[in-house]
């Protein structure tokens, strides 16, 4: 797999995506749960806002110092006997990893869950080699066995199937005679990946975050699947995208906290592990250790505006809050890293020419920069690569005139209000009821999935009830020449008739007030 | 394939540490705007102690509650014992698993406290590889002493060592950690700064460091959890 999962055009991806009721089921349950748990093990905590700025502020330390914790993390690596290799390509990586398994001559290699072997496309590379490579991650080996199907979320990569389709699987690839029981589908696996983790020549694993000052890979997980990998063959290579370092266990310890309970919502998971080539004396773990640190692309994201992108610490809460996500899914995204974060970085590594649609791909409400527990401002991200596609000029001819259109219009009070006081008899054929029931291109994509209200006769709106309406005391005049003042003085609070502005309101709820206020009037 | 890459050498194709390591980090330093840091970088004072805040005023006393409370939610049983009963605690134990084979780490600990596994077989530096694993992997039951015990996540904390290997924690179906109560501190905080300050003070860690908080689970099939997948079925500790 690369970062990209899917060739097809944005727009027949969310289809798919929206047209698949199972996995709108299956994602809208496990968002759910997930926020629910997220926010449970957030708030027993207490102070979770203080834990994100601590979040925060050492993994901008660590991206400010980042030349140096790498190259401390280099030293003591070599220092307790391992190998380090600087790739600056993913052919780099990939070909260094694939180096390393030929000069052994093997083939049997476990692997356990890494987002970054993906985008290197490492399975594939090994595979050409003719290596038998062994996703032992639950989740990635119901994919793996299902053709390798992409994932749709990167903590939990078969979220879109549902347990039929994984017997099915199993019952095809596997030979399996059991029932659809989740806990039966798990020990089936276990049984049949346990041969493969004893017969394993080469284990590669993820790197959750490496720890500089100890020369140390630290794996975060459930199914002790990675620990494994870790023991049993001689040679591990670890794999981390060189963002992904913290000085010391004492920041690691902080940002394990954060990524557990984000991410799924424990205190910690069953397994955290810090793990490094075996040592004089010990008994198994790797006699040879391989840690591969990559860059591809990831330099570019560090000199640019979208550095705080790099905070990232893959635990998917924003994915989770997403009410895009929700609807279209993970694969409609077309890569592996979806969601939120996905919409941001997935341009950043692959290129507006590919993925200039994801910014797109957000209400802008804002959950996810809420949610995210080291402070990435992912909304905020997501505005910027709006403003490049069109400052780039990437935008359709289409969408040029109607914006320049609609700057003239919204920017001219009088064409403004003349269209207010026509709106109601030019819609007047449109309308049934009160609602737009037709109209050209953008209104027919509007009404197609929700109410648009008929605007109101003049005399009716908004503005001549305003100017109308009863008072308790005082000329209609003092009031608009307070209101006046009040606004220029910056306070408010006379005139707040409706929700705050801002990311307290989402687009949606927003727009649903907009609609009772109509229907009102 | 690039250029930096096509002549690796057979041995060791990282050449001597990396022969791009010098270009990647120029690079890197190159994107923050500056020149390259190598002189060691002081970490910052850290704006927050919620770390270190968390449960540290709480007794020996009530971290063993937080400890059983936690217990309750990761589906892994803790049973109060003491030194004298320790024995008869972990037989019961086995026996309620269905019996042997049992694997126990070289722990000096086991020695101290007079336990004995007849028939149960050691981790140990003195066989081989192979046959440690062998033997880990038919064991039903593993027995270990946990270092540092984590009150708030129900973890126990275990350094790799020539007579307790990795393995040890993963390939047995039933998992059996022996807590003392002056070894639980309030969480993960302090078993970090405590290995950090060991490592900073010069002393050799074992190459693994386990932090374990029950037996292993996924939920990724449909999000429903399941208990056991590769690692231990079940997680007991006992504490004394």
């Amino acid at each position: 797999m690369s970062l990209k999962t899917d060739n097809r055009a944005f727009g027949v991806r969310t289809e798919d995506g929206i047209g698949d009721a199972f996995m709108r089921g299956a994602v809208g349950s496990a968002q759910d749960s997930l926020k629910t748990r997220r926010l449970t093990a957030a708030t027993t905590l207490g102070d979770w806002e203080r834990w994100r700025e601590l979040g925060q502020q050492i993994r901008q330390h660590t991206l400010e110092n980042l030349d140096y914790y790498l190259g401390q993390m280099a030293d003591n690596v070599e220092r307790r006997g391992g190998q380090v290799f600087f790739a600056r390509t993913k052919e780099e990586a990939s070909g260094y990893i694939r180096q390393v398994i030929e000069n052994k001559n093997a083939r049997k290699v476990v692997k356990s869950k890494s987002m970054v072997t993906e985008e290197i496309e490492m399975n594939h590379v090994l595979a050409e080699a003719g290596c038998e490579i062994i996703e032992t991650d639950l989740g990635e080996y119901i994919l793996q066995e299902d053709d390798w199907d992409p994932p749709s979320h990167i903590v939990a990569p078969a979220l879109h199937k549902n347990r039929n389709q994984i017997r099915d699987v199993f019952a095809d690839k596997l030979s399996y005679q059991g029932d659809e029981t989740p806990e039966h589908l798990a020990r089936f696996a276990r049984k049949v990946l346990r041969e493969k983790f004893l017969e394993a020549e080469i284990g590669i694993t993820g790197c959750n975050f490496a720890v500089a000052n100890l020369g140390a890979v630290n794996l975060v997980t459930n199914e002790g699947n990675g620990d494994l990998v870790a023991a049993l063959p001689k040679t591990q290579i670890a794999v981390m995208g060189m963002e992904r370092i913290v000085p010391t266990m004492e920041e690691m310890e902080v940002l394990d906290n954060l990524l557990c309970r984000s991410a799924v919502g424990q205190k910690l998971t069953s397994y955290i592990t810090v793990m490094g080539p075996r040592a004089e004396g010990e008994v198994d773990g790797p006699e040879e250790f391989h840690l591969v640190i990559v860059d591809n692309g990831r330099s570019d994201i560090l000199a640019g505006e979208f550095r705080e992108a790099l905070q990232c610490i893959r635990c998917g809460a924003c994915l989770n809050v997403c009410p895009v996500y929700r609807h279209i899914g993970g694969h409609a995204y077309g890569s592996i890293y979806p969601g939120p974060i996905g919409a941001v970085i997935t341009p950043l590594l692959g290129g507006y020419d590919d993925y200039k649609e994801l910014p797109y791909a957000s209400s802008l409400c804002g959950a996810c920069t809420d949610v995210c527990p080291v402070k990435i401002p992912l909304h905020e991200q997501l505005i910027l690569h709006r403003q490049n596609i069109v400052s780039q000029g990437r935008t359709g001819a289409a969408d040029r005139i109607q914006m320049k259109a609609a700057g003239k219009f919204l920017s001219s009070p009088g064409l403004f209000g003349s269209t207010l006081r026509l709106a109601y008899s030019m819609t007047k054929l449109m309308s049934r009821h009160g609602r737009i029931v037709r109209g050209p291109g953008p209104i027919e994509g509007w009404i197609g999935i929700r109410d648009m209200p008929q605007p109101v006769k003049k005399r009716d709106g908004f503005r001549a009830w305003y100017e109308n309406r009863e008072r308790p005391d005082g000329a209609a005049a003092e009031t608009e020449v307070a209101d006046r003042t009040a606004r220029t003085a910056g306070d408010l609070k006379t005139t707040e008739v409706g929700p705050k502005p801002g990311r307290d309101v989402s687009v949606e709820e927003a727009s649903s007030r907009i609609g009772r206020g109509g229907d009102n009037a | 394939m690039t250029t930096s890459f096509s002549q690796p050498d057979k041995r060791n194709p990282a050449g001597s540490g990396g022969s791009n390591r010098d270009a990647f980090l120029s690079r890197v330093a190159e994107s923050l705007g500056r020149p390259r840091r190598t002189d060691p970088v002081q970490r910052p004072a850290w704006k927050h102690t919620v770390h270190l805040d968390t449960l540290a005023d709480r007794t020996t006393e009530q971290l063993v509650e937080v400890l059983k409370e936690q217990c309750t939610f990761i589906h892994t049983q803790v049973i109060e014992s003491t030194p004298a009963l320790l024995q008869r605690t972990l037989d019961d134990l086995i026996a309620g698993f269905g019996g042997g084979p049992v694997i126990r780490s070289g722990d000096p600990r086991f020695a101290e406290y007079g336990l004995n596994f007849p028939g149960g077989s050691v981790w140990s530096p003195d066989a081989s590889r192979e046959d440690n694993v062998r033997r880990a992997e038919a064991a039903n039951v593993a027995l270990v002493f946990a270092d540092y015990a984590l009150a708030e996540s129900g973890t126990v904390v275990l350094e790799s060592r020539p007579d307790q290997g990795r393995a040890l924690h993963f390939l047995p179906a039933h998992y059996i950690g022996v807590i003392q109560r002056d070894r639980i501190v309030p969480r993960s905080t302090q078993a970090a700064a405590a290995l950090n300050r060991r490592h900073e003070a010069g002393e050799a860690l074992g190459s693994c460091i386990n932090l374990i908080s029950g037996p292993s689970n996924s939920a990724d099939i449909e999000m429903q959890l399941v208990v056991g997948v590769h690692g231990p079925l079940r997680a007991t500790y006992v504490l004394i």
